[in-house]
């Protein structure tokens, strides 16, 4: 199994234990804002490039969904298909807001996924990236902020 | 079916050496229906969610390996602790799991899990 690529490096440590712990295939921690900060199980820059991009607008749309079904945005999502599931949550550390998507099939569980995934948002809860997050507000530059992240984690395309 | 579902807790919950009982989905380890937890404090952690993911996942993987030893589909299973003991029965869908005292009954434990699984499928 691959190991986690990441572009800060504080989220390294819960990113690989979650990965082993609920046997998820694939996975990208991200900003709402759709720049990914951490990923897992993927080789191309193109694929977390569509991933973050779609996750964001999910998160978005799911929100809003929440908030007008609910009353409040929905915390996380879940989608079982034939062979592979999906699992979309949010997690924060310190005042900062992350998104965290994973696939996972048969080997694990939603149930195991989900329990995993609370010891995930508690070790990044008590993490502080204050220190190390440069501007991750949103700039307006979704498609640079996007390209820079992927850089990070792949490395600049081309070189 | 809910109404089923609390009957066979309560009556698996009420057998003397149980702590907890549950049903769990056995395909995503999502508790079904669960009785309390006996002994813990009120606000404590609760570790059910957690014992029943874990216990519906190995369950799967053990069901595996006695297919691969072509031994068929496990009948019962129980993990024994320091403190205590976990019991799973299948029972299609869904997996019975109890929490018990190592000193309990396990027979009992046992007979009545199979029943209800019988009865459930």
């Amino acid at each position: 199994m691959t190991q986690p690529t990441v572009a800060e490096p504080w989220v390294a440590g819960p990113l690989r234990r979650l990965m082993d712990d609920a046997r998820l295939i694939s996975g990208v921690l991200l900003y709402p804002t759709g720049k990914a900060v951490g990923q897992f199980g993927f080789s191309s820059a193109a694929d977390v490039m569509s991933v973050c991009a779609l996750t964001s607008a999910i998160n978005a749309s799911a929100r809003e969904l929440g908030r007008q079904l609910d009353g409040k945005p929905f915390l996380e999502m879940h989608h079982a298909g034939a062979d592979r599931q999906v699992f979309m949550a949010r997690c924060t550390a310190g005042s900062h807001e992350f998104l965290f998507v994973g696939v996972f099939d048969r080997e694990s569980s939603f149930g195991v996924v989900e329990i995993y995934f609370e010891e995930f948002q508690k070790a990044i809860g008590k993490l502080s990236p204050a220190t190390e997050v440069r501007g991750i507000g949103p700039s307006g530059d979704f498609e640079g902020e996007l390209n820079r992240s992927l850089d990070a984690l792949f490395g600049p395309l081309g070189k | 079916m809910k109404g089923a579902f609390a009957e066979i807790v309560t009556t698996l919950s009420h057998l003397p050496g149980v702590v907890a009982a549950m049903i769990v989905g056995a395909s995503d380890g999502l508790i079904v229906e669960t009785s309390p937890m006996k002994g813990a404090a009120s606000g404590g952690a609760d570790s059910r969610k957690h014992t029943a993911a874990l216990a519906a996942y190995l369950y799967s993987k053990v069901t595996r390996a006695s297919d691969a030893a072509r031994l068929g589909t496990p009948v019962f299973m129980r993990l024994e602790a320091e403190r205590g003991q976990i019991c799973v029965v299948g029972a299609r869908d869904v997996v019975l799991v109890t929490i018990v005292t190592s000193d309990a009954n396990l027979g009992r434990v046992r007979l009545d899990m199979m029943k209800a699984a019988r009865d459930k499928s």
